[in-house]
């Protein structure tokens, strides 16, 4: 079931003719192509280039990277609440499968799995030859244990649990008698309470690192049994730590062909305030830093450090609620999706660090995500019609957002090209203390919402019928229907057909307007490779090392 | 003498205590609790969860029962937590061994254990206080001598051309807080957006190896600070010394002017001065957070904004106790020093 993302996302094609006529430099086409998923390698070639070396991925062996990095004290990874603390210790433990900023999820400690027609049963197969660095076999009993590990509710700060949902005894807070089986040494049964897709996509997040029978939290770093390619040096907590790599251990990642490059990694704490990070970053105290916000991404730009950007899933709603009148009209509701370009929301109210987005909260950083279906066009004019047709021409809507941030810009800017196709609109900022209790029920206003892997994650915790979160008032069976439907396909080509269908479904009913994902980006200097942004954070640092 | 320092040594031991105290209270209010209990469980932890991670680690025991336990006068909780494990404070919040010890407390010689860093709170103040110390001494280094010199050129001749520009230049330093002199500091000689690049925006590799490029603008961002400060007080007194009647003898019997700026004024215009200088080492302690924090020097500073902004219990009350008694012993020590420079002040 693994995705090979091969596609080429047709704006690619369109923003690589638009560099040959010079509408968009270099460095720009390269950033936005490869935020749409496209290669490094690929989007090269779109302008009849060869990949610089760095960009094609060849790392030699050895060296240290220094990275600029909240330094967190150690607990069990199931209660890692930050993902700085899973990069740590993934030196040393690592992942059943691995979750790829191209939306695409790829075996590590396990080889293959596979799940049946409704996605109730899974088979996990677990990668031969995988050894721990105490030289005990890795099986299919560690994989087992991890799993009912994971859903012990009784651990104060699991969150595995939650992802572990449809294994969990909700009697006793334990993992359901049966629903995980050893079936052999190198094979896992997992029998699910209901359909449930987001079980892998749960098991690569970064708290679900495996780790041995022995493992206690108190001797996790004095005895670092794990099956990863480096040890624990040192943890100061606040300062820096430090992992280098377990020299002499045969790590399975050398013959697969993994990588595994670096010799040691420091990772310094600089505070909180990204000024801090810019005097090391100027001082050459590290080489890479672990994420650039807001106006330190031109800085950095500026520096001529190295920029690694990725269009995540992390966006924001500014949505009508159909609780509401005259929200409960379908035609003012595409009237106020119609009006707006998406480009522009995203250059004004958020200073042009997205991607533009097609209102129906799915995207190219899913993996099941239909890139035929694309929202409906921009048209002031047509826009005003509807409205007027709708009978509220003269309604003047009022548009409520946080009066910070990003929320506040591209609020304002929603309101100005509405006011533009002759909408009437009034803004109202209020505070985050209160504009947080009462989100989901204003009439008109803004959210934002963070990345999940797969399409069908945050269409089911806010668009689906009666949830909690559905601050659209939104309520149609056609929807939930699909949404059921596509829940129960395992397999992302064949999920693609009905996601096809419901994005359709969310532009056609005005759901939303969506206008941009946000691209999370980080900064090194030249000559690194592999240590890309990660799409969620997640920690992959076999990946990382010096250019040849 | 050796009543009086005596008698300090209680003082400072009651102000400790009270402190301590003052400290622990506002430390185990049950929202400060909360805080700690997600931030060394998961942040996103339920109010269930809250309440048994404090319960099982005793955290939800009397106040005056748990205070006793950090003085050491009253043995360490031994409780066995909802979840089976058995926990006591003597090892550190964790599951009971073998040798543990029944009292860990401050009488014991036991700091506690610090729950944001996972280590003992002794090693952490020791190590921290050492490299904020390395910070101050440099400091002081710089900032006495010049703030002196400055002080006495300026007050030796009152209303001078000299004393006008010197004394603009101290109230300029004194005037610039820190964190404004800081970034001044870090923008001019260490960005690319000036260009100078002389020195180094960070003090991080100076925690190891202190050199002139990395650990000269943290000293100076302090010492100029301080410097205009005493630099001023030193030439009020100054001033106020030089128009004195035995300094008029002593010009009327022709002795030479920096003879009697040496010899006659300096003594007796430094008394004010070293109070004042005294008074500023302690409040260096606390002017070194904001230095510490903008050049990220991991220092004293450093921890105290740690355990505070995690309600850090152990190590709070620990830098409070330190900063107890560094403040009492400063005063202790200008207390003394003013016998040496003025023989009409006498201690009992």
């Amino acid at each position: 079931m693994t995705k090979n993302n091969s596609f080429m996302h047709p704006a690619a094609e369109m923003y690589a003719s638009e560099e040959k006529a010079g509408k968009l430099d270099r460095r720009e086409f390269i950033s936005r192509a490869t935020a749409l998923g496209v290669s490094t390698v690929a989007a090269y070639g779109l302008l009849g280039l060869d990949a610089p070396a760095e960009a094609g991925g060849h790392a030699k062996m050895g060296g240290t990277i220094r990275m600029q990095m909240d330094v967190k004290a150690m607990k069990d990874p199931r209660t890692h609440d930050w993902t700085q603390i899973s990069i740590f210790s993934a030196g040393w433990l690592e992942y059943l499968v691995e979750y790829n900023s191209d939306g695409s999820f790829k075996p590590m400690l396990l080889s293959s799995w596979e799940a049946n027609a409704d996605a109730t049963q899974y088979v996990l197969k677990i990668r031969e030859g995988v050894k721990w660095n105490n030289g005990d076999d890795f099986t299919a009993d560690d994989v087992a244990r991890n799993i009912i590990g994971w859903c012990d509710k009784g651990l104060e700060g699991n969150s595995m649990a939650g992802r572990m949902a449809s294994l969990v005894d909700e009697a006793t807070g334990k993992a359901r008698e049966g629903a995980v089986v050893a079936v052999d040494s190198s094979t896992v049964h997992l029998n699910l309470l209901q359909p449930d897709i987001t079980i892998v996509p749960g098991m690569a997040d970064y708290p679900a690192q495996i780790v041995h029978k022995s493992f206690t939290v108190e001797t996790m770093v004095s005895n670092p049994i794990g099956t990863g390619f480096m040890l624990p040096e040192n943890l100061e907590v606040g300062v820096k730590a430090s992992i280098v790599k377990n020299e002499g251990f045969e790590w399975w990642g050398y013959a697969a062909g993994k990588g595994g490059y670096i010799d040691r990694i420091e990772f310094i704490d600089y505070g909180s305030d990204p000024a801090t990070h810019m005097a090391g970053f100027e001082s050459e105290e590290f080489d890479l830093n672990w994420e650039t916000t807001g106006e330190f991404v031109e800085l950095y730009d500026a520096l001529g450090l190295v920029k690694s950007q990725v269009a995540s899933g992390a966006t924001i709603v500014v949505r009508p609620n159909q609780g509401h009148a005259p929200y409960d009209n379908k035609m003012v509701r595409q009237a106020l999706a119609m009006a707006v370009d998406n480009e522009i929301l995203n250059e004004l109210g958020n200073a042009g660090l997205g991607v533009a987005a097609d209102n129906c909260h799915v995207g190219p950083m899913h993996p099941e995500h239909n890139p035929d279906v694309t929202r409906a066009p921009f048209n002031p004019g047509k826009a005003k019609e509807l409205m007027d047709a709708s009978g509220h021409g003269d309604f003047e809507h009022e548009l409520r957002s946080l009066d910070t941030g990003f929320w506040k810009d591209t609020c304002d800017a929603v309101a100005a090209q509405l006011r533009d196709a002759g909408i009437k609109v009034k803004r109202t900022l209020m505070p985050g203390s209160t504009f947080w209790n009462d989100w989901t029920k204003f009439p008109y206003s803004a959210t934002n919402w963070n990345h999940r892997p797969l399409g069908t994650q945050v269409l089911g915790l806010a668009y689906k019928s009666g949830e909690a979160w559905n601050e659209f008032a939104w309520s149609n069976a056609e929807f939930d229907g699909l949404l059921a439907e596509a829940n129960s396909l395992a397999n992302a080509d064949e999920r693609r057909v009905v996601m096809g269908k419901i994005q359709a479904l969310v532009i056609e009913e005005g759901v939303t307007c969506q206008p941009y994902w946000r691209l999370v980006q980080r900064h090194h200097v030249e000559g690194l490779v592999g240590v890309d942004m990660h799409i969620a954070y997640l920690p992959q640092i076999y990946k990382w090392g010096h250019a040849v | 003498m050796g009543i009086f320092i005596l008698r300090r040594t209680g003082v400072m031991l009651l102000t400790a205590i009270c402190l301590t105290f003052i400290v622990f209270l506002m430390t185990n209010l049950y929202p400060n609790l909360e805080k700690l209990a997600k931030n060394e469980g998961n942040f996103r932890m339920s109010d269930a969860e809250v309440a048994s991670f404090l319960g099982n680690r005793g955290y939800t025991q009397g106040k005056l029962q748990n205070y006793g336990e950090w003085l050491g006068v009253l043995p360490g909780y031994v409780i066995e937590g909802i979840d089976g494990k058995t926990r006591g404070r003597c090892s550190n919040h964790g599951a009971i061994v073998e040798n543990t010890g029944k009292y860990c407390g401050v009488i014991q010689g036991n700091w506690g254990f610090s729950s944001r860093f996972k280590e003992p709170v002794s090693k952490i103040v020791a190590k921290r206080l050492a490299l904020t110390g390395k910070l101050m001494f440099w400091v002081l280094a710089v900032m006495i001598p010049s703030a002196l010199i400055i002080g006495i050129m300026a007050g030796m001749r009152e209303g001078s051309r000299l004393d006008r520009a010197l004394s603009t230049g101290a109230i300029v330093t004194t005037a610039t807080p820190e964190y404004v002199s800081g970034v001044i500091f870090i923008a001019v000689f260490t960005s690319s957006a000036v260009g100078l690049k002389w020195f180094k925006g960070s003090a991080t590799s100076a925690m190891d190896h202190a050199t002139l490029e990395n650990f000269l603008l943290p000293v100076l961002t302090i010492a100029l600070y301080g410097m205009g400060y005493i630099a001023r007080m030193t030439r009020a007194s100054m001033a106020e010394v030089m128009t004195a009647q035995y300094i008029r003898t002593a010009r009327l019997k022709g002795v030479s002017f920096a003879n009697i700026v040496l010899k006659h004024a300096l003594r007796n215009a430094l008394i004010a001065p070293f109070t004042v200088i005294m008074l500023q080492i302690p409040w260096l302690l606390n002017g070194v957070v904001i230095v510490e924090v903008l050049f990220n020097f991991k220092g004293f500073g450093w921890v105290l904004v740690q355990a505070a902004s995690n309600n850090d219990i152990d190590l709070l009350l620990a830098v409070s106790v330190v900063s107890v008694v560094v403040v009492l012993l400063t005063q202790l020590i200008s207390d003394i020093g003013y016998v040496f420079l003025n023989p009409r002040i006498r201690i009992t």
